[in-house]
């Protein structure tokens, strides 16, 4: 989310750091998702101060049956970089979605989001990644 | 997928990207409905291709290492010392221990109750309180007072037990109590000691006297009680101090509580 390793490992620590802060002060976590808020909180302070990506509408269009092809042909990089220029909260809600660790209610609860705002987020995202697809490997789009 | 409603459109576009069981039974309708879209098989092989290259993604050596040590974020673990003077520890370890104490003395007071311990504690304190005064005078050998009790009070086998029976008395009275019945109190010359003998307790079904082997053991406020049940007679040696005054004078060892 920060596009650098050294103010990710900063976010990181502050985040463990505050953990320990409030369990010294009896006021522990509610949950294992308050890491994830936490930290994500931060990444967005952090972003917000450095570099903005231009606003640009993106193109969408329908899944293509061929979608697992042109992604196998992907590499992973392409695709963080692809997740990090999104805007947030589609950026968060695309991460957290296809790391496949949690469900909708967890995510709705680390995002802060309604449901049909982490929906719209996802199947937007899907879309507007598909159409970078057809851009990116036209070979495999046009099979 | 456009023959779903909106609501559970929206929730399957956010279904599990693995066959990882849905967290909700609205999120379970809702993947089973889409299943039978050709839209959501699409979804699904999307998510899944997205997700294979999500995990393929390399993680840097650098990152590796932050979690090298997975228990930092754990804390440090207490010492079983450091627990147990936790105050919510020691607070319930202290009431277990009063706890355990008080069913102990409990379950041991029921374990050496005998018929009567009720009435035998009651006269160790009337024993503590009777000044010489209330007693009639009387010296004479304790074992000799039986024939007084029959013939002025009517009291049958108001008998004083071998052990006390030599003893040298200086006073008598019989009185009544309300629990207890009509009671002889016999005040000894050794040791300030009395003796004093009851009705045994009746069972209320059988209306029989309820007796027990041997001698019994009580205290009460810094007396000590040694009682004998004979013949629905309570006999009981009352002395101000430990058992330890009393058990010369038992020739049969008594029960110890």
């Amino acid at each position: 989310m920060t596009g650098e390793a050294s103010k990710a490992q900063d976010i990181f620590q502050d985040t463990l750091r505050e953990a320990a802060f409030l369990v010294a002060n009896r006021e522990p976590p509610a949950d294992r998702y308050w890491f994830f808020r936490e930290a994500r909180w931060r990444c967005l302070d952090v972003v917000a101060q450095g570099v903005q990506p231009e606003h640009a509408t993106n193109e969408s269009t329908e899944l293509s049956p061929k979608a697992p092809e042109q992604i196998e042909q992907l590499e992973p990089e392409q695709l963080a970089i692809w997740i990090s220029a999104a805007p947030e909260p589609q950026r968060s809600a695309l991460a957290l979605y296809y790391l496949d660790e949690f469900n909708y209610r967890e995510m709705m609860s680390m995002l802060g989001l309604k449901l049909t705002d982490l929906s719209r987020a996802i199947a937007s995202g899907r879309r507007e990644f598909q159409a970078w697809l057809n851009t990116t490997v036209p070979a495999a789009a046009s099979e | 997928m456009k023959r779903l409603s909106r609501g559970l459109r929206t929730l399957a576009d956010c279904a599990p990207i693995a066959n990882a069981k849905a967290p909700d039974r609205r999120m379970r309708t809702a993947v089973s409905r889409a299943k039978r879209t050709e839209d959501f098989a699409a979804q699904q092989s999307f998510d899944r291709a997205v997700a294979k290259l999500v995990q393929a993604t390399p993680v840097s050596t650098e990152i590796q290492e932050w979690f090298a040590n997975e228990r930092m974020a754990e804390g440090a673990k207490r010492s079983w010392k450091k627990t147990a003077l936790h105050p919510a520890i020691l607070a319930i370890g202290i009431a277990l221990v009063v706890i355990a104490v008080v069913a102990w003395i409990t379950f041991d007071e029921q374990m050496h109750a005998f018929p009567g311990t009720a009435t035998a504690k009651k006269l160790l304190n009337v024993a503590a309180m009777t000044r010489p005064s209330e007693f009639e005078p009387m010296e004479t050998e304790a074992g000799t007072l039986n024939d007084l009790f029959f013939m002025k009070y009517r009291l049958e086998h108001y008998d004083v037990p071998p052990e006390f029976s030599q003893q040298r008395t200086i006073g008598v009275r019989v009185f009544d109590d309300d629990e207890a019945g009509q009671v002889a109190q016999i005040s000894l010359a050794e040791k300030r000691m009395q003796l004093f003998l009851f009705p045994a307790r009746r069972d209320s079904k059988s209306g029989k006297p309820e007796e027990f082997e041997g001698w019994r053991y009580i205290e009460q406020e810094g007396w000590t009680g040694a009682v004998q049940a004979r013949k629905g007679v309570l006999f009981m040696a009352a002395v101000r101090g430990p058992k330890k005054d009393l058990a010369p004078y038992l020739t049969t060892k008594p029960q110890l509580r």
